[in-house]
């Protein structure tokens, strides 16, 4: 075998045969896992979006908003907001890479470019809740719970319950996994925050090396890699 | 090298790069992002004339969604994420698990499952709807539910 010294020399001890630091290959893992979690609340998705295949709403006729804009035009928040999220993803790793030239001035504009652009995100998504929760003047009409009585009421908007664009799983899909989702969009900019201070105070110029950059780094893109996954499912298809 | 490596050599030292190896990776780091942004905007244009061209909810244009955010993950894990960098057998130890875990959640129970449950959905949802009316009927009559 070709291969077998330096399989030998990899493992029999004294360096990592994976070629990379204890924090790094742990965050991979940390990933690893979200990513299956993510991947079963998707598969939950898909398995009811297939079941109720004849059902299910079109999205390009829910997600019809856009800001400053009266009229409907599907697909192009979402658009802007997978335009945000990956811009983001591209200072991110600009970031990184200044940071493996030990470049300060460079992180700090990168990161901070980062962090705006998460919030953006965000707040994108906190809008695109609100015009979801609130729905259309015209509304559907659903039977639903009524001071103990069940009635046909005309209902606006979606929650957990009932929603008037179709069926109630639509929309408690939606909520949990773009909450989810949103809730890491938000830890991702917290993180981002800590570390990018900690590069304002030289942290890492002391320390020699900018490898929490390139870990935080490495969630930011997790969180990305996430969004194309849930702009696909649920906007797309 | 810092306290916490017991002689191991530093990795994170390893990863720095000189100024004339950073232009190239960044211009690499610039082609995938454009690369990026023309899948989104052929998936957005695709999507705007899905109901035109009477392809909405077809098989064609689920696969072809679908391998274009495929084709969009990797490029953000191999280029992005540096996995396509890091060692082979770290890269594998990494996306085989993940990649097996998955085609299992697709197949078995996306389709096979999703597909039973859809075909069998008046039979097996039956109970339910069976239950919930009874619910409703009690709460008609003024009871309470348990």
């Amino acid at each position: 075998m070709a291969g077998h010294a330096a399989v030998e020399a990899h493992w029999k001890g004294g360096v990592s045969p994976f070629g990379v630091s204890y924090g790094k290959m742990m965050m991979w893992f940390f990933l690893i896992s979200d990513a299956f979690t993510f991947s079963g609340l998707l598969a939950a998705y898909g398995f009811m979006r297939h079941k109720f295949s004849d059902l299910w709403p079109n999205p390009g006729e829910v997600f019809t908003h856009f800001p400053f804009y009266e009229g409907h035009i599907p697909l192009a928040y979402v658009g802007l907001m997978t335009f945000i999220l990956i811009m983001s993803s591209v200072t991110m790793v600009l970031a990184v890479e200044a940071g493996h030239r030990n470049d300060k001035r460079g992180v700090s504009i990168w990161m901070f470019l980062t962090i705006i652009g998460g919030l953006a995100f965000v707040g994108s998504q906190a809008w695109e809740w609100y015009h979801f929760i609130v729905g259309t003047e015209k509304g559907a009409v659903r039977n639903i719970l009524v001071d103990g009585q069940w009635k046909d009421v005309v209902v606006h908007g979606a929650n957990l319950t009932y929603n008037e664009y179709g069926l109630p799983v639509f929309g408690d899909f939606f909520f949990f996994i773009t909450g989810f989702h949103g809730t890491h969009v938000f830890s991702g900019v917290v993180l981002n925050a800590i570390i990018f201070i900690n590069v304002l105070n030289d942290t890492y110029t002391r320390r020699g090396h900018y490898e929490m950059v390139e870990k935080v780094g490495l969630y930011w893109h997790f969180v990305d890699l996430v969004w194309v996954f849930v702009f696909t499912f649920f906007y797309l298809l | 090298m810092s306290e916490f490596h017991d002689g191991f050599p530093s990795y994170e030292h390893m990863a720095i790069h000189s100024e004339e190896a950073g232009k190239k990776i960044r211009r690499k780091l610039w082609n995938v992002f454009w690369i990026m942004l023309a899948i989104t905007l052929i998936e957005l244009w695709i999507g705007f004339k899905a109901e035109d061209w009477h392809i909405n909810g077809t098989l064609l244009i689920k696969v072809l969604f679908i391998g274009f955010t495929v084709l969009k993950a990797a490029y953000i894990v191999l280029s992005f994420m540096h996995l396509g960098d890091e060692e082979k057998v770290f890269r594998y130890l990494v996306l085989v698990p993940f990649i097996v875990f998955v085609l299992y959640l697709v197949a078995l129970v996306d389709l096979s499952e999703g597909s039973y449950s859809k075909d069998y959905r008046y039979v097996i949802d039956k109970n339910i709807i069976d239950q919930q009316n009874e619910v409703k009927a009690r709460h008609a009559a003024g009871g309470h539910a348990e």
